[in-house]
């Protein structure tokens, strides 16, 4: 266990895996994006009352609820770099930061364009949901500039690692901020098995497999960003070297 | 498949039902982030690859890297 621990952190063994297993990912993840994307376009009824945009909702709710996973993965990854300082942690997790920033902006963009056509406003300051989610997108762009404000690496790693931590009271404000407060966002509605409802499997199947898209595509990009990272901390290591050298 | 496509032409897909200045931002918008997010890491690599490449060639093997450290900012 312990001796698989410790290989799992080492940056070599990362990135040769990772070569490995890349293909594996990236397809399905072309195949379940492409198919979400069609049948949220072409398949999803129209809304009686909200019409088209129904196909919203499909990115909306698949990015809204993926970019709540990005402060438990960067606290979980910084606890290991606090307790075991295995660098490979801090590296998913400086990566994590900005892909979280992405999905709380395109949440709150996305989220901001329906909300022009469903509610007539694009902004709602009064609403929890809202802010908190506003919340989370600074709080993201806290802990990247704390990494680039920080020149020492494991001082970085150690701050941004206990920012995480703390951030994640925010995801548990985010999630239950419409159980909590009166707020115009409408809370998660539970999901029907008739067809003719508007919220049934023809719908919340696209946004299920939308939502699997999306955990694909953060496993993907996260994986692309870290490699990068290991070549660039590790370009003095001997195996690094080799590799650029037998790439020319 | 083809008769379950909540539209009958083109033009009524494009239209989406009086709400495309609102549905097509949004689908582009995801494609940024789709985009930007799968481009960037390969075009990073690519530099990242081509900088030690060039090191390796001007100082032999790892000397170079150390010797310079500072030129790893241009990787950033």
């Amino acid at each position: 266990m312990w001796l698989w621990f410790s290989k799992l952190g080492s940056p070599k063994w990362f990135y040769e895996l990772s070569s490995k297993w890349l293909p594996w990912l990236v397809w399905p993840l072309a195949i379940v994006l492409s198919t979400a994307v069609i049948w949220a376009l072409l398949y999803v009824p129209a809304d009686y009352q909200q019409g088209d945009t129904s196909r919203i909702l499909v990115v909306h709710v698949a990015v809204a609820a993926t970019s709540l996973s990005f402060f438990p993965l960067m606290a979980v990854a910084g606890t290991i770099t606090l307790v075991w300082k295995m660098k490979l942690a801090d590296m998913v997790a400086k990566n994590a930061a900005p892909l979280g920033a992405w999905f709380s902006f395109l949440t709150l963009a996305t989220g901001s364009i329906w909300g022009s056509a469903s509610w007539g406003t694009w902004w709602e300051w009064s609403d929890a949901r809202l802010v908190s989610m506003l919340f989370q997108l600074f709080l993201l762009l806290g802990v990247i500039s704390l990494r680039s404000a920080l020149e020492d690496t494991d001082k970085a790693a150690s701050a941004c690692a206990l920012l995480s931590i703390v951030g994640c009271i925010n995801v548990v404000i985010i999630k239950y901020s419409v159980e909590w407060w009166n707020v115009l966002h409408q809370p998660s509605t539970p999901l029907s098995a008739t067809a003719d409802n508007p919220n049934g499997p023809d719908f919340w199947g696209a946004v299920v497999l939308m939502v699997l898209a999306m955990y694909l595509f953060i496993a993907v990009s996260l994986i692309l960003s870290t490699r990068n990272e290991i070549l660039q901390r590790e370009r003095r290591s001997q195996w690094v070297q080799a590799l650029v050298t037998k790439a020319n | 498949m083809i008769e379950a496509i909540q539209f009958s032409s083109f033009s009524e897909f494009l239209a989406m039902g009086g709400y495309a200045d609102k549905v097509w931002p949004v689908y582009f918008l995801f494609a940024v982030l789709i985009a930007v997010n799968l481009i960037a890491p390969n075009l990073k690599r690519k530099r990242i690859l081509k900088d030690l490449k060039r090191r390796a060639v001007l100082g032999g093997n790892g000397a170079s890297a150390q010797a310079n450290p500072d030129s790893s900012t241009e990787v950033q």
